[in-house]
Formats: C-alpha cells, sequence, structure tokens
C-alpha cells in the first residue's frame, strides 16, 4: 500500500498516530487481515459516531484504497460500506438513495431482471426456499375452492408462480380460476411488469388454468396500499403472499398495515423476510452498523460460493444491495421509496399475532423443501422455530439467511 | 420337436438371405402347422383390445366394492385357502396339489369376459358404459384417482398411489431432462418450469404437439394424470391446452442448439463501464452536495482521483483520469464533468477491445451485421441531444439510459412468439438473423447490451 506524504493537502496532527495504529491492525495480526474490511468500516463507522472527522478522512482514505466492487469478498463489502459510511458522513444519504432508484427505474429491463433471478435461483435457495414453503401452505389452504385470489407483494418478479400454476393445473381435474394481484412499487420499472403479466398469461393459457392478472402501481410507498385497491370479489379464496415485502413498510406503519392485511380476509397470509434486525437499532448507528455488516457479509460471502467466479448476475444482486445499505445506514426515512429495514423472524411475529396466528407447514412442504434444498451446494439446511417464534430458518452455513412463516385468520 | 423348429427356422433365414425376404406362403409352407415367425397376418386367436372405457356390450358387468377391489389376494385356493393376486398364480399355484383330471379342468364354459367399474360414484368409470376390461386396471385407476397417495419420490418428493408408478418414477427421478424450445437443458424439473414461463421461446405449437403425442412414452402418461382429455378449458381449445400442456414435457427433440452460456460473452463488458463512471458520478456528488460537514472539498476530490491510476483492477483505463482541480474548483457548473467524459469513453472503447477480444469483437461484429449505428451503448447514449442547460443529474440520466422505448419490448415479443426458429441466443453465437426483425432485433440486442453495464451505476449512485 503506497504512503505518499505529499499527497497529503492538510494532515491532520494525529495522522501518523492513526495511519499508523490502523496499519498494525493490518499487518501485525494475522487473523485482522482476513477481516480487515470489518476492521477498517467499524473504526470508520465509531468515527462518524464520534464525530472525529480527521480520523475519518483517513479511514476513508484507506478504505478507497482498498476497496473494490470486482475484488474479492472482502474488498466488496468495504466498497459497498465505503459508500454508505461516505453518504452517511456527508449526509448525501437521501441524495443517494433517489439516484439509485430512478436509475433502476430506467435501467432494468425485463431480459436484465430475468437473467439475474433466474440464474440466482438456480445458484442459491435463497429466494427459492421462501417460494416453495409459500406455495405449499397456499395450495393447502386453497385446497378444494374453485375461484382463488392471490394478492402478491412481492421481490421475486413473479417467479414464484409458474410452479403454483403448474401445480394447479395437474393436481385435480377441476382446475380453479386464479386471479394474481401484484403490487410493484417505485423501482420495479412499470415496463418490466407488464412484460411479465404477458409471460404470466401466456403460460397459464399453456398449463390450461383459467387466468387474470393485475398490476397495483403508481404507490410510491406500501404503505399507500388501500383495501379498495384489491377489487376483491364475491366468493373468491385470498391468500396475501409476502415476500420481502413487510419491510418495505415504513416502521411506524407495520402493525396498520398487517391490520389492513387481515380486513382482506385471506385463507392464508405467507410472509418470507431475511433474517436480520435494522430496526430495534434505528437510532443508534454504531449497533445498526454491526448488525448491517454481519449480514451482508454473510450475503456477499454466500453469493460468491454460489455463482462462478465472472458472473454478471452476481455482480448485478451485489449492486442491489447498495441501495438498501445506503437506506439503512444513511438515509432516515424517505418521502419516497421504500424502507428497508428488516425485522427478524421473531419481531415478525409479534406484529402478525395481532390479527392472525401462525399455521405450521405441512410434513409434504418440509418434504419439499429438504428435497429443493438437496439440489443446492452443500451448506444449506433447514431449521424449524423455536420458542415464541414460528416458522422455517433457511440457514447457511448454520446462520439463519431467510425465515419463512404462514398465517391464518 | 425343438430341433425340428430349429431346422425350419434355419430354412428361412437362408430363403431370406438369398432373397432378400420371404413370402407368405413360403412361410406357411415351411412350417406348416406350426405357429409362424414371421407372418404378416395376425393369427385369428389374437385378442381383440377395445379402447379403453369403451367395453364388450356383451361382457359381464363386474361392481366390486372398494374393500373388494383393494384386497390383495382376491383369489383363493379353495384345497388350502392361500390367496393370491392374480388367477395365474392361483393355477399355478393349484398344480401343485396334484389334482385328478377332472377337477384340474377349469370350468367348462368359457369365462364370460368381464368388465369393471369404479366403485366411486362421481367417478366417469363408475358407469358401466365405461367400465375398463382389466382387473388391475381398475384397481390402479381407483388407487390413481380416488385413492391415498402414500408412495413418496424422496428426490422431488412427488407422491403417488400405485406401487409401480412410484417405482417407475423413482427410476427416472432426477435422471430426466428437460429441453426447452430455446434449447436450455435442465435436471430440475422447478426451473425448468420456471425458465418455461419466462422463455422467449414460449409459443402456441400445435403441429409439433401431435407429432410429440404420438411418441409419448407410457411412464410419462402415468406421471401425468391426462390418461383422457379433459373437458373443455377456458378458450373451448381443449384438445390444444391438452396437447400444448403435454408440450412441456416432451422437449420436442427437433432443436438441436447449443445449452445456453451467456456468461463468457458477456464476462468482461462489464467491467469496463463503472470505474469510470464511478469517479465520475463521486465526482458529482461532490459538487451537488452544498453541505459537505465533516470531509473537505479538496481533501476529498484528490482522494476519488487518485483512486483511477491506482486502480489495481482495470489497469487500462489510466487515460481517463479526472481532473482533480476542475472538479473542485468549478463546483456549481457541470460543464468540466462533461468535457472529461469523452476521454473516459475512448478509453472505454479501448479498453473494450483489449479486454475480451473475442466476445466484444464478436458483438461488435453482430452489431455491424444488423446496421446499429453505435455498437456502444455509451457512445450512442451520449450522442443524445440533451439540452446544455439541464442539470447534471439529467445529463447523467440521459447517459446512461436504455435506448429501447418499452413498446419496442412489446413489439419484439410477439415476434419471438410466432417464429419458433429465432434464438434471442443463436444471436450471440453467430447465426445469421433474419431481415424483417431487423430493427427491432438490434433494440433488443441494444438492450441486452446496456443493461449489462448500466445497473453498474447503482454500485456508485
Amino acid at each position: 500500500m503506497m504512503l505518499s506524504t505529499d499527497n497529503m493537502h492538510n494532515p491532520h496532527p494525529h495522522y501518523h498516530q492513526i495511519f499508523a495504529g490502523c496499519l498494525e491492525l493490518e499487518l501485525d495480526d494475522p487473523n485482522a487481515t482476513e477481516r480487515w474490511a470489518a476492521e477498517l468500516l467499524r473504526e470508520c463507522a465509531t468515527a462518524i459516531s464520534e464525530n472525529d472527522s480527521g480520523k475519518l478522512h483517513h479511514l476513508l482514505w484507506m478504505l478507497n484504497e482498498l476497496a473494490s466492487p470486482y475484488g474479492d469478498c472482502e474488498q466488496k463489502v468495504a466498497s459497498y460500506f465505503l459508500q454508505a459510511l461516505f453518504c452517511k458522513a456527508t449526509e448525501l444519504g437521501e441524495h443517494c438513495y433517489k439516484t439509485s432508484l430512478a436509475v433502476a427505474e430506467r435501467c432494468h429491463s425485463f431480459e436484465s431482471t430475468r437473467k439475474v433471478i433466474l440464474k440466482f435461483q438456480e445458484a442459491s435457495p435463497w429466494t427459492t426456499f421462501g417460494h416453495v414453503a409459500s406455495n405449499g401452505a397456499i395450495l393447502e389452504a386453497f385446497e378444494g375452492e374453485a375461484k382463488l385470489h392471490i394478492i402478491d407483494i412481492s421481490n421475486t418478479y413473479c417467479t414464484q408462480w409458474p410452479t403454483l400454476l403448474e401445480a394447479l393445473a395437474t393436481r385435480n381435474d377441476d382446475t380453479p380460476h386464479l386471479r394474481l394481484t401484484v403490487v410493484a412499487t417505485v423501482g420495479m420499472g412499470g415496463s418490466v411488469m407488464d412484460e411479465i403479466g404477458m409471460r404470466m398469461e401466456k403460460f397459464a393459457r399453456l398449463m390450461g388454468v383459467p387466468f387474470q392478472f393485475h398490476v397495483i402501481r403508481n404507490l410510491t410507498r406500501l404503505d399507500e396500499l388501500k383495501y379498495e385497491e384489491f377489487g376483491l370479489r364475491e366468493g373468491e379464496a385470498v391468500a396475501v403472499n409476502c415476500v420481502g415485502a413487510l419491510r418495505r413498510v415504513s416502521v411506524e406503519e407495520r402493525d396498520a398495515f398487517v391490520g389492513m392485511l387481515s380486513r382482506l380476509r385471506p385463507r392464508v397470509v405467507t410472509v418470507v423476510e431475511e433474517e436480520a434486525d435494522f430496526t430495534s437499532c434505528k437510532g443508534e448507528f454504531v449497533s445498526c452498523f454491526e448488525e448491517c455488516l454481519r449480514f451482508y457479509t454473510m450475503y456477499f460471502e454466500m453469493l460468491e460460493e454460489s455463482f462462478a467466479p465472472t458472473s454478471n448476475e452476481r455482480l448485478a444482486l451485489e449492486r442491489e444491495c447498495s441501495k438498501s445499505i445506503v437506506s439503512v445506514l444513511a438515509c432516515d426515512g424517505h418521502d419516497s421509496g421504500d424502507c428497508e429495514r428488516r425485522e427478524k423472524g421473531r419481531q415478525w411475529c409479534e406484529r402478525l399475532m395481532e390479527s392472525f396466528s401462525p399455521s405450521t407447514f405441512s410434513d409434504d412442504v418440509v418434504d419439499d423443501l429438504n428435497a429443493l434444498l438437496r439440489r443446492y451446494r452443500a451448506g444449506w439446511s433447514l431449521v424449524p422455530a423455536e420458542g415464541d417464534a414460528s416458522g422455517l430458518y433457511l440457514t447457511w452455513k448454520q446462520e439463519p439467511a431467510v425465515w419463512a412463516c404462514a398465517w391464518k385468520p | 420337436m425343438l430341433s425340428l423348429r430349429r431346422e425350419k427356422l434355419a430354412t428361412c433365414l437362408k430363403e431370406i438371405r438369398r432373397k432378400g425376404r420371404m413370402s407368405g406362403e413360403a412361410i406357411s409352407k415351411a412350417f406348416g402347422s406350426m405357429q409362424p415367425c414371421l407372418d404378416s397376418n395376425p393369427p385369428a386367436a389374437k385378442k381383440k383390445r377395445n379402447l379403453p372405457g369403451t367395453p364388450d356390450p356383451e361382457a359381464e358387468v363386474i361392481a366390486l366394492s372398494p374393500k373388494t377391489l383393494l384386497a390383495t389376494n382376491r383369489f383363493v385356493c379353495e384345497i388350502c385357502g392361500k390367496g393370491f393376486q392374480r388367477d395365474q398364480n392361483l393355477q399355478l399355484h393349484r398344480r401343485g396339489h396334484n389334482l385328478p383330471w377332472k377337477l384340474r379342468q377349469r370350468s367348462s364354459k368359457e369365462p364370460r369376459k368381464r368388465v369393471y367399474v369404479c366403485p366411486e360414484p362421481t367417478c366417469i368409470h363408475h358407469n358401466p358404459a365405461r367400465a375398463l376390461g382389466d382387473l388391475t386396471g381398475i384397481k390402479k385407476h381407483f388407487c390413481r384417482k380416488h385413492g391415498e397417495k402414500k408412495w413418496k419420490c424422496d428426490k422431488c418428493s412427488k407422491r403417488y398411489a400405485v406401487q409401480s408408478d412410484w417405482k417407475a418414477h423413482s427410476k427416472t427421478c432426477g435422471t430426466r431432462e428437460y429441453r426447452c424450445d430455446c434449447g436450455t437443458l435442465f435436471s430440475r424439473r422447478d426451473s425448468f418450469i420456471t425458465h418455461r414461463a419466462f422463455c422467449d421461446a414460449l409459443a402456441q405449437e400445435t403441429a409439433r404437439v401431435t407429432a410429440a403425442f404420438n411418441n409419448v412414452e407410457s411412464n410419462m402418461l402415468q406421471q401425468f394424470p391426462m390418461s383422457h382429455i379433459k373437458p373443455s378449458v377456458v378458450h373451448g381449445e381443449a384438445d390444444q391446452e391438452v396437447k400444448q400442456r403435454l408440450a412441456l414435457w416432451m422437449g420436442h427433440g427437433s432443436r438441436t442448439n447449443d445449452p445456453l452460456d451467456n456468461n463468457t460473452v458477456f464476462g468482461d463488458m462489464h467491467q469496463v463501464g463503472p470505474v469510470s463512471a464511478a469517479a465520475t458520478l463521486y465526482g458529482d456528488l461532490l459538487n451537488s452536495s452544498s453541505n459537505l460537514h465533516q470531509l473537505d472539498q479538496s481533501q476529498l476530490s484528490w482522494v476519488y482521483s487518485e483512486k483511477l491510476p491506482s486502480s489495481s483492477n482495470m489497469g487500462a483505463i489510466t487515460s481517463a483520469s479526472l481532473p482533480a482541480t476542475s472538479t473542485v474548483t468549478e463546483a456549481e457548473t457541470s460543464q468540466p464533468l462533461l468535457g472529461s467524459l469523452p476521454a473516459l469513453f475512448s478509453s472505454q472503447q479501448r479498453h473494450l477491445i483489449a479486454v475480451s477480444d473475442t466476445s466484444a469483437t464478436a458483438l461488435l461484429q453482430k452489431a455491424a451485421q444488423i446496421g446499429v449505428t453505435s455498437s456502444i451503448p455509451f457512445t450512442g447514449s451520449f450522442e443524445s441531444p440533451k439540452g446544455q442547460n439541464a442539470n447534471v443529474r439529467d445529463r447523467f440520466d440521459g447517459l446512461f439510459s436504455s435506448r429501447s422505448q418499452p413498446s419496442n419490448l412489446e413489439n419484439i415479443v410477439p415476434n419471438f412468439a410466432v417464429s419458433n426458429t429465432f434464438d434471442v441466443y443463436a444471436a450471440r453465437h453467430g447465426s445469421p438473423r433474419r431481415d424483417d426483425i431487423g430493427g427491432e432485433t438490434r433494440d433488443f440486442l441494444g438492450v441486452g447490451v446496456h443493461t449489462l453495464s448500466q445497473p453498474s451505476i447503482n454500485g456508485w449512485i
């Protein structure tokens, strides 16, 4: 690492001490070199919370030197967190987030989205776990019904539904009629949803399932969703599917949102969320940062091990994270765009218990999930929730990663 | 007896080798009363098979209760009381009792043809007019349709009511490969289904489906409970729907395209855009923000411009350095940022060609083929007419915006749906394109190329 004092425009009086300290951190302790990003980022976060601008400046400089979105896991984590910390320090979080939203809206095409998500689903059960669990619960709840209405609030672009359509078609002789209402928020690209709708309709025709597709859009935030928008009809059985959805509701509105869902009188509500807590630490920057670092380090490592080294799709997924990280660390809530503050399964359970009661996944569904995990690389397993939490966890190297749970009225 | 038969066989074969064939008379002459081995006419004694569900009107209709039907040992030996599943097995067993000749014979009257009805009242086969002629058949039918699925595949957890179905499935589960119309192979059914739903090759194929339908293996039919055509579905195209559904699982096999491998083509492309774009955008952040509390602008500017030359990843983008001082001093105007961009883009182009010879060059060639005005998305967008007075953000959005409009995408898809032979991915592997889709294809390729480079913005904005 190059150190040139000539380039220092304004050497902090304690510069050498701090820098030497950082250097020692890296060179002397072999364990620390493994996780140098975490150490440096942590120091940086502490400097921000302590308002130590000199130290912060130098740490940012160091991170900038070492970080890269194309390097190894440590370099990547350093890169994306550096961006967020920089935004926090310069109070550019909102601006940065808004810009990335606008760009996402513009640049994400149907083809790119499809490619990334399908590749992700082949490489890792991160999303398919939730899909299989939810579809199983939905099919069981809909047993015997002729008119089905699924309200889908998710971030997986309808990749959950082809297998459900196939199951509906091959299950029994009388194929029920299915209405699918998808809720799209800003950043999900209007044209993308249109294209997806067309494909779903075509596929349903191919499967021989009577099908109707509808998108609720023009929502700047999920909390704006109102009961009337769903267009519920007499005699239809409703299921609500929330995959990575509840966390997008602003923290203060979450209980009200759950209440709104219960007014829909669904047969089942399926919830899938990533296991991390960015909510309870909302006021405390450093603890929020630690949790964020823990979760995204695991996520990046998982991505690295699941994909080929030069995968474009993995790169796209990593870039998706930058928006969330900036939102959690450098923003205080937005006027537009979704909140990204995840909560853990146990916390969601508390909220959902107000209006619903947990429904355990049947043995069939558990078998299906085990069969699913067997199709992927080693490292994944299924762990049932214990104590006051319900549902199932997908764990990556023994660490809970994704939580799935079904709820009845 | 045996040697005689062998002799006759040998004579037949000699004859065939000489003449290439044997006439029917020659055959019957050679074998006389013995059963001919190469007979073109079916022997008169051969059982005539009725179509399933259309029984012989003369037959005796048997209605067994579910209990009797499912009872495993219906045939009981009158001598020792041992039960057997099949009549043949019982007869075989009876031989062992050394019965006197009289009792050995079966009942003198020819057993009347028996047909069986399904005990389930709601089932179509409950009606005697649609009875099934085979006892084993009706047992299996009853289990499959109305029975509990007790057998489960442990690989894919598919369930079966009939043990033989389950066994048959287990043999092939996981070994089967599913082929989509676009040429991709899948070993997993669920990923195949999901891919198929979103695949560009999704289309209504009737002709191909009919042919495939005729070639289907029996165990495939077992897996999908569609042994009889379903009553009319939504659009009244019952047969078409069913056949199309089968189409999914047939893998027509007439497509012999290579399996997809898109990664390598664009593998290196993504490296080009981001770093320089990132630096520019970082510069943008610096300039457009008016409150930099803890960090002095001047201090930061060198931090980020230093980044470029020392970038360990790109290596080649050395000429694209942001002039450090200019971004700082001309804080409010966006001119210097734009000014530095052409330099960035030209270096990108150079880098693009240098980094990945085959893929990028191939892409450029293809672009030339289809007559794209600019093969590099950035340059194309860069030329888009945005007013000089537009604010910085608009400029950047304009620079990196997708060239295709949403409506184009919708126009493209129906073309793909209709033209089964058009293979999007084949384009990337160099097969010629059809002229009539020229314009739209260009956009499609443009979009494809775009989106790989552009999401890089997310990394830094």
